[in-house]
């Protein structure tokens, strides 16, 4: 049940996060999913996709009927996190951008050059020379009309974290939170799921035939995929190398959609 | 000496498809020596056709080393690639709210370019402090637009709390609520408002396609229809799809046709007697022949203008095929609180459960589309114009949002004419036909968006549009999104008609 690889269920589709279990379920399964989420560094284009891995149902199920994978009821797997958990995540975000600036420091920076900028004497005059700034505007602002706001100096430990630059992350799975709970909600079963009202496929005959076909020409080894762009139920390909990265690639990219 | 091949490469090359003749598509190795495969009978020679190089080819030892090599390397930098964190600056990142009970997300510090065109304004009622409750305008995210952010990098999203109040005093400029992943906003945000997965899909093709075929920036806007029936009166006619009452009382193909039928069985008789009278049996019957096909065909109506036969008694289901995504194109000046008609609607469907569209449901989506001008003719490096639009027909009527009335195609005709003439007579045949100068005045004109002049207008009439261009176009158009498990095919989809054209 342990090393069995969690598929999200979300609104009757299923989805692979961890791409850990991507690659398992590529290399040990050959399965291929869809990819269908958006690259982070990548966001403006849409050749190269990123996680989620989306598996049409009749993947899904097969993993799940060969006791390789659970269905996970995701939507409900996520309870408020009490203010301890919360704090201790907020720390960890912290810890992450200390771990930025020291990155950054001892990366771009020559070691002088960030001596001199850190050293105490260039703060002190740094800030009086904002100060100063801050007084001349507030002088002009006088001189043309009533001040309607004064702002006010924040206090440095504040500031220096909020004027500096550095990035959030958002994480992608969700299994680095610690209130994520997603065994209290895993189904190990076809069945299961269903009368849990996760999961309905195969709904008829059709569908049980599809599943029937797909699940044949895996045990005799192929990689298969959803055959839309072919006019096809299923594209699938003989392995006799161990991934079909290129040939998949290959395939895909002389069938675009229609414009 | 094979870095070349070494790297991995997922781009593919261009010219897979050339064709290449024989010499080339033998591998590098069998150039050296004498190829004795060539001399195999035809019998005994491999049947799977084979063009162009290929990198690997499968064998039953399982591929060399350098093959399985390359492979591994290729895939680990897949999955490197997909293990990428999505790290956001503090200084770009905008700041949301999901609420599940109103399927919104209400943005509460917003940043960048992307933010001017996604978004609308919702009042909502606020508790303030003194508990007086108070309308506010807020901006508020869709579902999907929520998420096309969150997956792009440009949002954090929180998830409202209920009970716990957590404390901001961390990195973040605000916090709301427990922190979202994007797989939970991928969980919790489908479902909501009709919105399904295949949709959430679309939506960031769209706008990819768009980016991609237009403009440098990101630019194109996609707003679902149905927000606005609930945001302003005047955009509830806008896109409402109502198929039934253009059909229940008109007249049916069906019926036409047997009315038809009982009028040669009448005329028959009489046809006879009178030929009879003047002895000339085959002349008359020739002439009976005439006129009886002359009868059938002039009262059997045609084209896209006779409705399409609905049996009133029957029940028909909702249809899948109504628009749920608006496209604007990158130029259009935009405002969120009162959006343009859009330049394409697009209906998307879920291939598994949903067949091809029927002639009544595409007939349904073609009503509500306006009808297109004919195309313009190529110009040599024209100016960027918006293209054929919703906008163009709906311009010259008062309400923007008036859904085309079936009967109302000659007055629509009409004034997509008068809204076309300055753009079809000034960059259309004239361009071509009449020298530099006159073009060089005619731009101007169209620029100020005037009445063109009478030579424009002379030249107009000499060339007619190009017939093939005419018929590819269509009348009118229906923009079809399938999606299959992930993978997404746009169709488009034309209604034709030969009754009126260029070549007549």
């Amino acid at each position: 049940m342990k090393d069995r690889i969690p598929i999200r269920i979300a609104n009757k589709r299923a989805y692979v996060w961890d791409v850990d279990d991507l690659v398992r379920i590529r290399s040990e399964h050959h399965l291929c999913g869809l990819l269908v989420g958006t690259l982070p560094h990548l966001s403006q284009q849409n050749v190269f996709l990123g996680v989620p891995a989306q598996l049409i149902p009749e993947e899904a199920m097969l993993l799940v009927e060969q006791q390789l994978a659970v269905f996970i009821d995701d939507p409900n797997a996520y309870p408020e996190p009490s203010l301890s958990q919360f704090e201790r995540w907020n720390e960890q975000q912290i810890q992450y951008l200390k771990r930025q600036k020291t990155i950054l420091e001892s990366d771009l920076k020559p070691p002088q050059l960030a001596q001199r900028a850190m050293s105490e004497e260039a703060i002190q005059k740094r800030k009086q020379r904002e100060l100063k700034r801050q007084q001349k505007a507030q002088e002009l602002r006088q001189n043309v009309e009533q001040p309607i706001f004064v702002p006010s100096v924040e206090d440095p430990e504040r500031s220096s974290v909020s004027s500096s630059q550095y990035t959030i992350s958002v994480s992608a799975p969700s299994s680095s939170l610690s209130w994520y709970t997603p065994s209290s909600h895993s189904y190990s079963t076809i069945e299961a799921a269903r009368q849990g009202g996760i999961w309905d496929f195969p709904s008829d005959l059709r569908d049980r035939a599809r599943y029937g076909v797909f699940k044949d020409l895996w045990e005799q080894g192929y990689f298969m995929g959803g055959g839309i762009r072919f006019g096809a139920i299923i594209w699938c390909t003989q392995v006799i190398l161990s991934d079909t990265t290129r040939i998949f690639v290959r395939l895909s990219s002389n069938h675009r959609p229609m414009q | 000496m094979d870095d070349n091949l070494q790297e991995p490469n997922a781009v593919p090359k261009v010219n897979l498809g050339d064709e290449v003749d024989e010499e080339e598509q033998s591998s590098g190795d069998e150039d050296e020596g004498p190829d004795w495969t060539k001399l195999m009978p035809n019998a005994a020679k491999p049947v799977i056709p084979k063009r162009g190089d290929k990198e690997f080819e499968p064998s039953k030892q399982g591929g060399s080393g350098l093959q399985q090599h390359i492979l591994n390397r290729s895939r680990n930098a897949m999955f490197d690639a997909l293990r990428a964190t999505r790290t956001i600056s503090n200084k770009a990142i905008s700041y949301g709210t999901w609420h599940p009970t109103l399927s919104r997300v209400s943005v509460s510090i917003a940043r960048g370019t992307a933010m001017n065109t996604i978004g609308h304004s919702a009042p909502r009622e606020i508790l303030m402090a003194d508990g007086v409750l108070k309308t506010q305008k807020k901006l508020e995210l869709l579902p999907e637009e929520a998420i096309y952010l969150i997956e792009r990098g440009s949002l954090m999203c929180w998830k409202e709390s209920v009970s716990t109040k957590y404390p901001n005093d961390g990195i973040f400029e605000d916090v709301s609520g427990s922190p979202m992943t994007v797989q939970q906003a991928y969980s919790e945000m489908i479902g909501k408002e009709d919105l399904t997965m295949d949709r959430v899909r679309d939506y960031p093709l769209q706008t990819s396609l768009l980016f991609l075929s237009h403009c440098g920036t990101i630019s194109a806007f996609i707003i679902r229809p149905a927000v606005f029936f609930t945001l302003t009166a005047t955009c509830i006619t806008l896109f409402i799809l109502d198929i039934k009452p253009f059909f229940a009382d008109i007249f049916s193909d069906y019926r036409l046709v047997e009315a038809a039928k009982n009028q040669q069985m009448a005329t028959k008789g009489e046809e006879l007697q009178y030929i009879n009278s003047l002895g000339s049996f085959a002349l008359s019957l020739t002439l009976a022949l005439l006129d009886f096909i002359f009868r059938s065909l002039r009262f059997i109506p045609s084209g896209h203008k006779v409705p399409i036969y609905t049996p009133p008694e029957k029940n028909f289901p909702p249809s899948p095929y109504e628009p749920f995504f608006n496209l604007y194109k990158p130029p259009t000046p935009f405002k969120k609180s009162a959006p343009p008609p859009p330049d394409y609607q697009i209906v998307v469907v879920d291939a598994r459960t949903t067949p091809m569209p029927s002639l009544r449901e595409l007939a349904a989506i073609y009503d509500n589309a306006p009808e297109l001008p004919p195309p313009k003719p190529r110009v040599k490096n024209p100016p960027q114009v918006q293209g054929v639009s919703y906008k163009q027909t709906s311009a010259p009527t008062p309400a923007p949002g008036n859904p085309t009335p079936v009967s109302d195609h000659s007055q629509l005709q009409t004034s997509v004419q008068n809204t076309t003439t300055p753009l079809g007579a000034d960059l259309g045949p004239s361009g071509l036909s009449s020298s530099t100068p006159a073009r060089l005045f005619s731009w101007p004109s169209w620029l100020s968006s005037s009445n063109p002049g009478p030579t424009s207008n002379n030249s107009r009439a000499e060339r007619k549009p190009n017939p093939f261009a005419v018929l590819r176009q269509g009348k009118k158009t229906a923009i079809i999104a399938v999606v299959d498990a992930g993978t997404i095919n746009i169709f488009r989809f034309a209604q034709g008609a030969f009754e009126t054209g260029p070549w007549f």
